[in-house]
């Protein structure tokens, strides 16, 4: 075979061609933040969940970034407070998203808010988690890249249904709320639950919040034989005149309802402290003590970070703290074993199985974006508030 | 239960007529309906409990500081949201410079102090029983302004002023009297009477900053059935707007007890549009 200078130079650029294709290039790890939006309410109307929550968001952030990042990257907790106003919620969501270019967007936390931010986030193709308990605030064919890492209104109903048929074994139920979207919209809901299992409503009805004497509700309440009252109401002067009132009466009727029976705030404005008992507010099994007086073993490791992070539990409640601490942990995950694009992450969550919350297990599929489990809420003894968790109401196995 | 709608009837009614006077003495200085009569009821239990339970003052300090910052706020509401638009009554614009400044003291009072009711204090040590202090202190807080403003009114040389200015602005002016001095003193006055019904109805309506409406639309319906600038009118009206209510509360209940109230409302209007007590007005033609 001649050598030709043509022969000579085109084997010349194969060979380079064929080297240069072969050499492995140098690994680059991305060492991009993980940027999640964030939008509490922090002041305003329903800032004391959003302060509560935001303990535990902020202390999983510092975990995750201190033990190295998620796979060497960094996160970076965008917030924007929402002044527990939906309309700022809005802009914050918007400039999150547009402006931040977020990879996750945790919250709004509060349902008013969520309800106008979830279609945005979906419009807009960016993967949400939320805590909010309205039912319509997770839809896999309407919202694909929402999902929910806390109860629904229906479950939160039912676990209290549940308590006052299987439990207390009453069957003659007064079920009460405020006027308010939630107050009526719990009421409807509530009602049929309780029929379907058995009950009867001896007393229903709606009652402004401000008005100052609720005795009369009371002594329908009461007329009708009812035998447990239910009240459906984020309104703690609302529920502690309800109480108060029943103190007055003497009446042993227990009172099953709203997590708002058991806050700070009812309690203070109750104008004695033994009207508190045989008051019955929702939890979750994850943050009660057991009737041996211990909280479950994920639970006292949290509480002791907690300590060790010098956070207050004393004027909060302790699921709060728990389920803000999961929320930012769950897009982490995503993250490390899925990645970071929109997409990646949604992939994973549709596919998630017993994620080990503090707050809860919590598994999605892709048909089933609410992921919190039925058998964690709980109904709790008011009355027994210790560093932001409670007793479990009686009757409870352990 | 004719026990309970009597005590809490007379006793909520007496808050809603002392709210109405607090429109009235403004209406008289001003011709302007301020919207900030409310949010002095809502200040009344917020600052009394502020004062009291918070800052742990002894009751009569702490109910001085309520009402000294109760004139504080007429005076105040005088000068940003009444003075600057009374040259254009007609324009109704004092509609909004008062709603303008009673959402900036609601907003405010809701970030600093709570967005939740807080307790207000037992005034008196006396145990919990049937007619209680929370009853009895709204009727007794109603009869002082009430025979307090008749006395000002009829055996003081202010009183008379107060009144004078009222009638005929111009003509009192022309007689030298300082108009401007006057009406700073009346909502000096009416912030007091506002703070007064929201202290000693705190028990009731606990110190919550969401009352400031409530009282706003409650305690304008004494002035509409009493007759505007009407004390006893407002206050007859006042009470019988909370038996009524408190009637409605036992008889039909619930979401009801509002929509009765307002009802009755409507048709005393349309019956009487000049208010139970006032006077149709003669009107030169």
């Amino acid at each position: 075979m001649l050598i030709t200078r043509r022969r000579v130079l085109a084997g010349a650029s194969a060979s380079v061609t064929a080297l240069t294709s072969g050499i492995a290039r140098p690994a680059i790890a991305n060492t991009e933040s993980i940027r999640i939006g964030y939008l509490p309410a922090l002041t305003g109307a329903s800032s004391s969940t959003g302060i509560g929550i935001n303990r535990g968001v902020e202390l999983a952030i510092r975990e995750i970034n201190a033990s190295g990042g998620v796979n060497g990257r960094q996160i970076e907790l965008i917030t924007r407070d929402t002044q527990s106003d939906p309309t700022k919620a809005v802009n914050g969501a918007t400039e999150l998203t547009r402006g931040q270019q977020v990879h996750a967007v945790f919250g709004p936390l509060n349902s008013g808010e969520s309800l106008a931010v979830v279609p945005l986030l979906a419009r807009m193709n960016v993967p949400q988690l939320h805590p909010c308990w309205v039912d319509t605030l997770t839809d896999p064919k309407k919202y694909p890249m929402c999902f929910r890492n806390a109860p629904t209104n229906q479950q939160i109903g039912g676990a209290a249904n549940r308590y006052v048929v299987e439990v207390l074994k009453r069957k003659k139920v007064a079920v009460i709320s405020d006027t308010t979207g939630y107050g009526t919209a719990s009421v409807n809901a509530y009602v049929p639950m309780l029929k379907a299992k058995g009950a009867e409503v001896v007393y229903q009805g709606n009652v402004d919040a401000n008005n100052p004497d609720v005795k009369p509700e009371m002594l329908r309440m009461q007329a009708a034989g009812a035998e447990a009252i239910m009240p459906w109401s984020v309104n703690a002067g609302f529920l502690s005149r309800l109480i108060n009132v029943r103190g007055q009466m003497n009446w042993d009727v227990p009172m099953v309802g709203q997590t708002t029976l058991g806050s700070g705030q009812t309690r203070a404005l109750l104008e004695k402290p033994e009207y508190w008992t045989k008051v019955y507010p929702n939890n979750f099994r994850s943050c009660c003590f057991d009737t041996t007086g211990k909280l479950p073993d994920r639970t006292i490791a949290f509480v002791e970070r907690l300590r060790a992070a010098n956070i207050d539990m004393s004027d909060t409640l302790l699921w709060w703290i728990a389920l803000g601490y999961d929320g930012p942990r769950m897009i982490a995950e995503a993250v490390k074993n899925a990645g970071s694009k929109p997409e990646q992450i949604v992939g994973y969550w549709n596919k998630l199985t017993n994620f080990p919350g503090v707050y809860g297990d919590i598994s999605f599929t892709p048909e089933q974006h609410d992921g919190y489990p039925d058998n964690e809420i709980v109904m709790c003894e008011a009355n027994s508030l210790k560093s932001g968790a409670f007793n479990l109401a009686p009757g409870y196995s352990v | 239960m004719v026990e309970s709608i009597v005590s809490y009837g007379v006793g909520i009614g007496c808050i809603y007529a002392l709210i109405g006077i607090t429109y009235n003495v403004m209406f008289s200085a001003s011709r302007v309906f301020s919207f900030t009569t409310g949010i002095l009821g809502m200040l009344g239990g917020v600052l009394g409990s502020l004062f009291i339970a918070r800052l742990g003052m002894p009751v009569v300090v702490g109910f001085a500081l309520t009402l000294a910052a109760g004139a504080l706020f007429g005076v105040l509401t005088e000068i940003v949201a009444v003075r600057p638009v009374l040259k254009s009554l007609e324009q109704h614009l004092y509609v909004l410079s008062t709603l303008a400044l009673a959402l900036m003291i609601q907003q405010f009072t809701a970030i600093e102090w709570s967005t939740e009711p807080q307790p207000f204090p037992r005034l008196f040590a006396i145990a919990r029983g049937g007619f209680d202090q929370e009853f009895w202190m709204p009727m007794l807080a109603c009869v002082v302004v009430v025979v307090g403003l008749e006395l000002l009114y009829r055996y003081t040389l202010v009183g008379r002023a107060f009144l004078a200015i009222s009638e005929d602005n111009y003509a009192a002016r022309a007689l030298g009297l300082p108009e401007r001095a006057l009406r700073t003193a009346s909502y000096a006055l009416a912030g007091m009477i506002g703070v007064l019904a929201g202290f000693a109805g705190g028990e009731m309506l606990l110190a919550f900053f969401a009352n400031a409406p409530m009282l706003t639309f409650y305690g304008f319906v004494p002035v509409a059935l009493g007759g505007m600038g009407n004390n006893r009118g407002a206050v007859v009206a006042g009470l019988l707007l909370g038996l009524f209510q408190q009637a409605a509360n036992f008889l039909v209940g619930g979401i009801f007890a509002s929509v009765a109230v307002f009802t009755m409302f409507i048709i005393v209007l349309l019956a009487r549009p000049e208010g139970l007590a006032g006077m149709a007005a003669e009107r030169r033609v």
